[in-house]
C-alpha cells in the first residue's frame, strides 16, 4: 500500500514538473485534480490549507508537493515528491540553459539577451499584478506590497524579512480591527 | 567556455561555499515568496555575481521552461557562475530551508483550529514579499535604454498580467521581435 503511494508521488508529479510551463502557479489546479479528485489522497479542504500554507512558508510555491507528499506518506513521500517535481524541470533547464550558454560571447547571444531582458522585467511586473490579484487584489494587499518596494527602494540596507514580517503584522491587525475587508 | 565575462566589468567571482550560503539564506528565509525580488538583491546588488541585463534574459528563459521559475533561475545562475557543480549546489542549498520549513509549517497548522487570523496575517506577509518582485521590475524599467524596450515590457505587462493571456504564446510572439529590435539597433551602432 505504502509502496503504491509512493510510486503514486512520482507518477503524478514527474508530469508536472515537465509541462509547468510559466512558474509553478501554472500546475496547481491540475494538481489539485489528481490528489483530491483521481488518487483521493487528500479532501479540497485539506489542499486549499496545504496550498496557503505552502505560499506562506519560505521558498518557491510549488513546495506545495514537498506538503502533500509529508501528509500522504510522511518523510519519505516528501522527499520523494520533492525530487519527482524538482529534478526534471531542473535537467531540462540546465540542459538547455548550458546549450545556449556556450555561444555566449557569439553577437546573436548576445542579441539575444539584450532582446530577452525586457521580456523578463515585462513578465515579472505581470507576475505582481497576477499574485496580488489571486491574493484577494484588495485595497490593503496592494498598499503593502507598494509599501514594502518603496521601503525597499529607499532604505537598500533594510532586511527584507523585517518588511515581510510587518506586512503580515499590518494584516494581522487590520484583521483583528474589521478592516481586512479593506 | 568561458563562463564569467560580462559587459559589466565590476561583476565580482562567486565561490561555491558562498553560492551554498547565499542560496540557503534566501530559500530559508523568503517567507510569503517574492523569491526572484531575494535573488536579484544578492546575486545583482549584493555580491554583485550576474549583470542586471544577464539576470533579466535568464529570467525569461527560466519562465518559458517548465518548472518553478526561480528554480530554474538558480539552476542557471549556478551554471553561469560555477558550472555542472555550481547549478548543483544553488539548487540544493535552495530548496533545502524551505524543504523543512514547509514541513514545520504543517505540522504547527495541524494543531491550530481556527486559523482565519493567521491566514490573514500570511496575506500580508505575501504582500510584502511582492513588493521585492516591484523592486525588481523597477531596476529593469529604469534600466531600459531606448523607448521600444519599454514597448515591448508594457506589451508583455498588458498581454500576460492584466489580459491574462497564457504566457507561452505570449512570449513566443513577443521575445522574437524584441530581439529583432535589439538586433537592429546593434548593427546601427556599428555603423
Amino acid at each position: 500500500m505504502r509502496d503504491d503511494v509512493l510510486i503514486g508521488l512520482v507518477t503524478v508529479f514527474v508530469p508536472f514538473s515537465l509541462i509547468s510551463i510559466g512558474g509553478g502557479g501554472s500546475i496547481v489546479a491540475g494538481i489539485q485534480n489528481e490528489v483530491v479528485n483521481t488518487h483521493g489522497w487528500l479532501t479540497s479542504k485539506e489542499f486549499v490549507e496545504i496550498f496557503a500554507l505552502s505560499r506562506a512558508a519560505p521558498g518557491p510555491g510549488t513546495m506545495l508537493a514537498t506538503l502533500i507528499g509529508w501528509t500522504v506518506a510522511g518523510w519519505t513521500g516528501a522527499l520523494i515528491a520533492s525530487l519527482s517535481l524538482f529534478l526534471p524541470s531542473s535537467l531540462l533547464c540546465y540542459t538547455v540553459f548550458r546549450l545556449s550558454n556556450a555561444h555566449r560571447e557569439r553577437p546573436w547571444h548576445k542579441t539575444m539577451r539584450e532582446g530577452l531582458a525586457p521580456v523578463g522585467t515585462g513578465l515579472i511586473i505581470a507576475g505582481v499584478i497576477s499574485i496580488l490579484r489571486v491574493t484577494g487584489g484588495s485595497a490593503s494587499s496592494i498598499g503593502i506590497a507598494l509599501a514594502s518596494a518603496m521601503l525597499l527602494l529607499s532604505f537598500p540596507r533594510l532586511s527584507p524579512l523585517a518588511i515581510i514580517l510587518a506586512g503580515g503584522a499590518v494584516a494581522w491587525g487590520l484583521h483583528e480591527y474589521g478592516l481586512s475587508a479593506l | 567556455m568561458d563562463m564569467n565575462t560580462d559587459s559589466g566589468s565590476s561583476l565580482r567571482p562567486a565561490t561555491l561555499p558562498a553560492l551554498f550560503l547565499t542560496c540557503l539564506r534566501i530559500g530559508a528565509l523568503s517567507f510569503g515568496g517574492g523569491l526572484s525580488g531575494w535573488l536579484h538583491r544578492e546575486f545583482v546588488h549584493g555580491k554583485k555575481w550576474i549583470g542586471e541585463d544577464d539576470f533579466a534574459s535568464t529570467m525569461a528563459i527560466a519562465q518559458m521552461l517548465p518548472g518553478a521559475n526561480v528554480v530554474n533561475l538558480v539552476v542557471c545562475m549556478g551554471e553561469q557562475l560555477r558550472g555542472p557543480l555550481g547549478a548543483a549546489t544553488c539548487l540544493f542549498g535552495f530548496l533545502i530551508g524551505p524543504f523543512f520549513a514547509v514541513i514545520a509549517f504543517g505540522a504547527m497548522a495541524a494543531r491550530i483550529g481556527d486559523a482565519t487570523a493567521f491566514e490573514s496575517g500570511l496575506v500580508g506577509v505575501a504582500a510584502a514579499a511582492t513588493g521585492l518582485l516591484i523592486v525588481v521590475g523597477w531596476h529593469g524599467v529604469r534600466r531600459s535604454r531606448h523607448w521600444p524596450q519599454l514597448v515591448v515590457m508594457a506589451a508583455v505587462i498588458l498581454a500576460v498580467g492584466v489580459m491574462e493571456w497564457p504566457l507561452l504564446p505570449v512570449v513566443a510572439l513577443v521575445a522574437p521581435i524584441s530581439v529583432a529590435i535589439a538586433w537592429k539597433r546593434r548593427s546601427v551602432d556599428a555603423r
